[in-house]
């Protein structure tokens, strides 16, 4: 029910044993040379001008091989040439698991249909953003995947509203927010009203009422629904190629002029329209 | 019936997984830790068969436990009931520190009761 990477789909469905997967991981790390070490295999730089461009990355928020172009280490024709080789030679987990015994090749094109089936529900649709905004791809598919979460979680019926640059939020009942950090830094916001808020704990907490929940029960599953949703948006970046990382979940009870998008982010806001008096909204300040 | 200490600091979550686990009639909730230092403690206290356990917590986190608890008690049986599941770093993370599954958020009753079982 979850976005997942394939030698977790193979776990948890007990396809292999977990000692397997973690022996094809060591493999794939043995053989999956990083671009440093593949630029040094390749005879185009060397160990001590990968240190120099890992040293100077401490104070340069810059992957490595732009750095390595940008310090005049490697042209650009050579870093395309690297990443080439390393899209070339990458040894993907289903490869590996064939390596070290734990699946038959046969075997591992069955489950990879099976997984493809599996995963199909999560892939991405297109959204529009406004204007220019950074990553707009990840923000793009972190939208998406809010939807088919607010469809297979919560089993809400809704229509998306268009995305709209903002500088202020309005006010709502409620709002969960989740930081984001790594390759990307923003703030994850779901604003609820009164009757979304109980729609929301209902699903989580599986029940058909909610009426005698206490308040701090009713809003940890706002909360909840934030972490998941979350969770999975950094599964996905992950296969896009992005680190995030999630942090414990917040709540947020804004004042009634409503909430104003901090300097130095882009506030994007997606309506969820659901029905009259039921405001629903996804919110994303991102760090420019 | 074996036991199983729930860790998380979600209240939902946390009466989500113990209703499974009541409602499954193999298995019997010893309690519900809200971090991962309660689970240490926990473990030590009520010494559960089975730790399902959270990974993104306030205070020491799940992986972090997951550390100590390997260490304090080898024959501990602990399963990662996490939103990052999907992400294959954290994912390898925790099999390699000695959990014995990931449950992934959203999770089903099914697929939770299946893997306790066979732990």
């Amino acid at each position: 029910m979850a976005v997942k990477f394939f030698g977790q789909f193979l776990v948890e469905n007990s396809l292999v044993s977990r000692e397997a997967l973690i022996k094809a991981i060591d493999l794939q790390d043995q053989k999956n040379l990083k671009l440093g070490e593949m630029a040094i295999s390749m005879g185009y730089v060397t160990q001590t001008e990968i240190e120099r461009a890992h040293n100077a990355q401490m104070s340069k928020d810059m992957k490595l091989g732009d750095l390595l172009v940008e310090m005049g280490i490697l042209t650009l024709n050579q870093l395309n040439d690297v990443i080439t080789r390393q899209k070339n030679t990458h040894l993907y987990i289903g490869e590996a698991l064939v390596l070290v015994g734990a699946l038959s090749a046969e075997k591992l094109q069955q489950y990879l249909a099976d997984f493809k089936a599996d995963q199909a529900q999560y892939v991405s649709e297109r959204i529009e953003l406004p204007g220019s905004i950074a990553n707009n791809l990840v923000w793009e598919m972190t939208a998406d995947l809010t939807y088919k979460m607010i469809t297979r979680v919560l089993d809400l019926q809704f229509r998306p509203g268009k995305c709209q640059t903002v500088t202020t939020v309005d006010s709502n009942f409620m709002m969960a927010a989740m930081d984001l950090s790594g390759d990307v830094e923003a703030r994850y916001i779901i604003s609820v009203s009164e009757a979304i808020q109980k729609s929301v704990a209902k699903a989580i907490l599986r029940e058909d009422t909610v009426d005698d929940e206490p308040l701090e029960v009713l809003e940890d599953t706002v909360m909840e629904f934030v972490n998941v949703v979350c969770g999975n948006v950094a599964a996905k970046a992950s296969q896009m190629g992005v680190i995030m990382e999630i942090n414990p979940p917040v709540t947020i009870h804004p004042p009634a002029t409503g909430l104003s998008v901090p300097t130095g982010h882009t506030g994007l806001c997606f309506p969820i329209h659901i029905g009259e008096d039921n405001k629903m909204e996804l919110i994303i300040f991102i760090k420019s | 019936m074996k036991k199983v200490l729930v860790v998380d600091d979600s209240l939902s979550v946390a009466r989500q997984l113990e209703k499974i686990i009541a409602d499954s009639g193999d298995f019997t909730s010893v309690g519900h830790a809200k971090n991962g230092a309660e689970a240490i403690k926990m473990n030590h206290t009520e010494n559960p068969d089975i730790i399902c356990m959270d990974m993104n917590m306030p205070g020491m986190d799940g992986l972090t436990a997951l550390r100590s608890l390997v260490v304090l008690d080898k024959d501990v049986k602990v399963v990662m009931v996490t939103s990052l599941g999907g992400v294959g770093d954290k994912f390898t993370e925790a099999l390699k520190l000695g959990a014995k599954n990931v449950i992934s958020k959203p999770f089903e009753a099914d697929n939770v009761l299946q893997i306790l079982r066979e732990l």
